[in-house]
C-alpha cells in the first residue's frame, strides 16, 4: 500500500475522530453505563467474597479485570449499524464507486472512533476502578494492558466491519450482532475470568479470537497466570491475519452479488 | 371511553403482530437469535452460581426467576408498546403531528407504532427461565402473569416519562436510552447486591426494584400485601407517565411535516 493511498484512508479515521470529539454525547453516555456497570460488579464481587472466592483473585483484581475487558470492548465502535443503514438506504452504491475501498474507509472511520473513545473510557475505567477498590494493579501490568487492549479493540471494530457487511444478504445484522456479542462475553471471559467456566467452554474459546481479545489482555492485573507479551502479540496477529482474510472475502462476494438500478 | 381505547389498542396490537410476522424468515431468525441471546447471557450466573452457591440468600433458581421475569416484561413491553423506544425522536421530528387529528389517544397510538420481532424471543426465554427456576407450580401460573404485565406496564410508563424529556429538552434520545437500559441493567442483577442511597433510587427514579425484584419476591412467596403495593405502584408510574405525556404534548411544536407510518 502506497503512502498516498495510506494518507486517504488517515483522512477518513481524521474526519471521524474530528466528528467524535465534537459530538460526545454518546461517549458520555457510555462512560456513565461503564461507571454504573463497574459499580454493580464491585458490589457482586464483594458479595461473592463473603460466600467464598471461588479464583485465586481477589475481589479487588477482578474488578479491575472488568474494567479492562470492559475498556476494551466498549471503546470498539459499533461501525456495524452504519454499515447496515447505508446499505439499507442503498447508499453503498455511490460508495463503491469512489476511488477507494469502501471497507477499508468504513474501517478507518472505526479506528478514528476508536483512537476518541479509548482515552476518554480508559480514563473512566481507571478513576471508577480505582474509586471502587481503593487498589491499583503494579504499573507495569497497567502499560502492558494499554497497548494490548488498542490492539484488540482496533480488531474487534474490524470484526463489527464483518457484522455490517452482511447486511448485503441478511436483513437486520442485529440477530448476529447479539449472538456474536454474548459469544465474546462468554468465550471471551468479559465478566468472569475463563478459568471459572467449565472446562468445555475453555476447549471451545481456544478455537476462537474472543479470549485473546478480552481475556488474555485484561489477565495481566489478577496477576494469577498472566500470559506473556509474545504469546499474546504471536495470537493477536494471527487473529488479525483471518479477520482481515475472512473480511475481504465477505466484501468481494458483497460487491460481486449486488444488483445495482437506475441510472 | 375505557372501551373504545381498549378496543382501539387491541386492534393496534392485533395490526402490529401481523406487519411483524409477515416477513417469516426474518421474524423467526430475530426471535431464535434473542432467545439464544438470553441464554447465552445467562451462561454467566451459572457458572458463578456452580462455584458459588448462594449469594447473599439468592440461589441459581432466584436468578433465573429475575431473569424470566425482566425478560418476559421486556419482551411483552416492546412487542406491545415498541413505540416507547421511539417516543423521543418522534416528538423530536415532530412525528406526532399525524397523530393528533386522529381521535384516539395519541400516547396509545404512538406506543403501538412499532413492534420488535425479537420481543417475542425475550418473552419465550423468560417464560423458559421461570419453568427452568423449578420454583414455579402450575397453581402460580395466574400470579406469573400478573407479575409479567405489571413489570411490563413500569417499563412502558418508564420509558414514557424519560423519552417525553423530549418535550422539554430537545435531543434526549441518548440521555433517555441510557436512562433505559440503566433500568433494564439494575433489574437483572440480584437486589441484595445493592444497598443505601442506591437502593432507594432502585426503587423510585429507576424503579427496577419494582421491575424485577419485588415481583421475584411475591413468587418467591406469595402475599397480599405486596401484590397491593405491586399494583399501586403499577397505577402510581401509569398515572405519571401518562401525566408527563400530556403536559409535554401541550408544549409540543408541530413539526409542519407529512409523514406515512406503517
Amino acid at each position: 500500500m502506497s503512502a498516498a493511498t495510506i494518507g486517504k484512508y488517515a483522512a477518513f479515521a481524521r474526519i471521524s475522530a474530528t466528528q467524535a470529539s465534537r459530538e460526545r454525547n454518546e461517549l458520555y453516555g457510555r462512560m456513565a453505563f461503564f461507571a454504573v456497570i463497574l459499580g454493580v460488579f464491585s458490589s457482586l464481587w464483594r458479595a461473592v467474597a463473603e460466600a467464598g472466592m471461588p479464583v485465586a483473585a481477589d475481589p479487588k483484581s477482578l474488578v479491575w479485570y472488568l474494567a479492562a475487558t470492559e475498556w476494551i470492548l466498549l471503546s470498539a465502535p459499533p461501525i456495524h449499524i452504519e454499515i447496515q443503514a447505508a446499505i439499507r438506504r442503498g447508499d453503498v452504491v455511490y460508495r463503491l464507486g469512489h476511488p477507494v475501498s469502501y471497507a477499508l474507509a468504513e474501517f478507518a472511520t472505526g479506528f478514528g472512533l476508536l483512537a476518541v473513545r479509548a482515552p476518554f473510557l480508559g480514563l473512566t475505567a481507571f478513576l471508577c476502578a480505582f474509586a471502587f477498590t481503593g487498589w491499583t494493579p503494579p504499573l507495569t501490568a497497567l502499560l502492558m494492558v494499554v497497548p494490548f487492549g488498542f490492539v484488540a479493540s482496533t480488531l474487534i471494530t474490524a470484526l463489527y466491519l464483518g457484522i455490517g457487511l452482511l447486511a448485503f444478504w441478511l436483513q437486520d445484522v442485529a440477530p448476529v450482532f447479539w449472538v456474536w456479542q454474548k459469544l465474546m462475553f462468554v468465550l471471551g471471559g468479559l465478566m468472569l475470568p475463563l478459568e471459572l467456566y467449565p472446562a468445555f467452554i475453555q476447549r471451545a474459546a481456544a478455537f476462537t479470537p474472543f479470549p485473546w481479545l478480552l481475556a488474555a489482555p485484561a489477565s495481566v492485573v489478577l496477576g494469577t497466570h498472566p500470559v506473556t507479551p509474545g504469546a499474546l502479540t504471536r495470537h493477536l496477529v494471527i487473529w488479525s491475519g483471518v479477520t482481515a482474510i475472512a473480511v475481504s472475502w465477505v466484501f468481494r462476494r458483497a460487491v460481486s452479488t449486488v444488483t445495482i438500478n437506475g441510472g | 371511553m375505557v372501551a373504545d381505547n381498549v378496543s382501539f389498542t387491541r386492534a393496534l396490537v392485533a395490526t402490529n403482530f401481523k406487519a411483524t410476522v409477515a416477513l417469516r424468515g426474518a421474524f423467526v431468525m430475530q426471535v431464535v437469535f434473542m432467545a439464544l441471546n438470553n441464554f447465552t447471557f445467562f451462561i454467566f450466573w451459572w457458572a458463578l452460581m456452580q462455584r458459588v452457591t448462594t449469594l447473599r440468600g439468592w440461589q441459581l433458581g432466584d436468578i433465573q426467576m429475575l431473569f424470566g421475569i425482566v425478560a418476559a416484561a421486556f419482551g411483552l413491553t416492546v412487542t406491545v408498546a415498541g413505540g416507547v423506544r421511539h417516543l423521543g425522536r418522534f416528538i423530536e421530528d415532530g412525528d406526532l403531528d399525524t397523530l393528533l387529528t386522529q381521535p384516539q389517544p395519541v400516547l396509545v397510538n404512538a406506543l403501538g407504532l412499532r413492534s420488535q420481532p425479537s420481543g417475542f424471543g425475550d418473552l419465550v426465554s423468560g417464560l423458559i427461565f421461570i419453568v427452568w427456576s423449578g420454583q414455579i407450580s402450575w397453581s402460580r401460573l395466574p400470579i406469573v402473569v400478573v407479575v409479567i404485565a405489571a413489570s411490563a406496564v413500569i417499563f412502558v410508563a418508564c420509558g414514557t416519562v424519560f423519552f417525553s424529556l423530549a418535550f422539554w429538552l430537545g435531543r434526549v434520545e441518548t440521555v433517555a436510552t441510557q436512562l433505559w437500559e440503566l433500568l433494564v441493567t439494575f433489574s437483572l442483577y440480584p437486589e441484595p447486591l445493592f444497598g443505601g442511597t442506591l437502593r432507594l433510587l432502585l426503587f423510585t427514579v429507576l424503579p427496577a426494584g419494582f421491575v424485577g425484584y419485588l415481583p421475584v419476591r411475591i413468587l418467591r412467596a406469595p402475599s397480599l400485601a405486596n401484590v397491593t403495593i405491586l399494583m399501586f405502584v403499577v397505577i402510581g408510574y401509569l398515572c405519571l407517565a401518562v401525566l408527563i405525556f400530556d403536559r409535554g404534548l401541550r408544549r409540543y411544536g408541530s413539526g409542519s411535516r407529512f409523514t406515512t407510518f406503517g
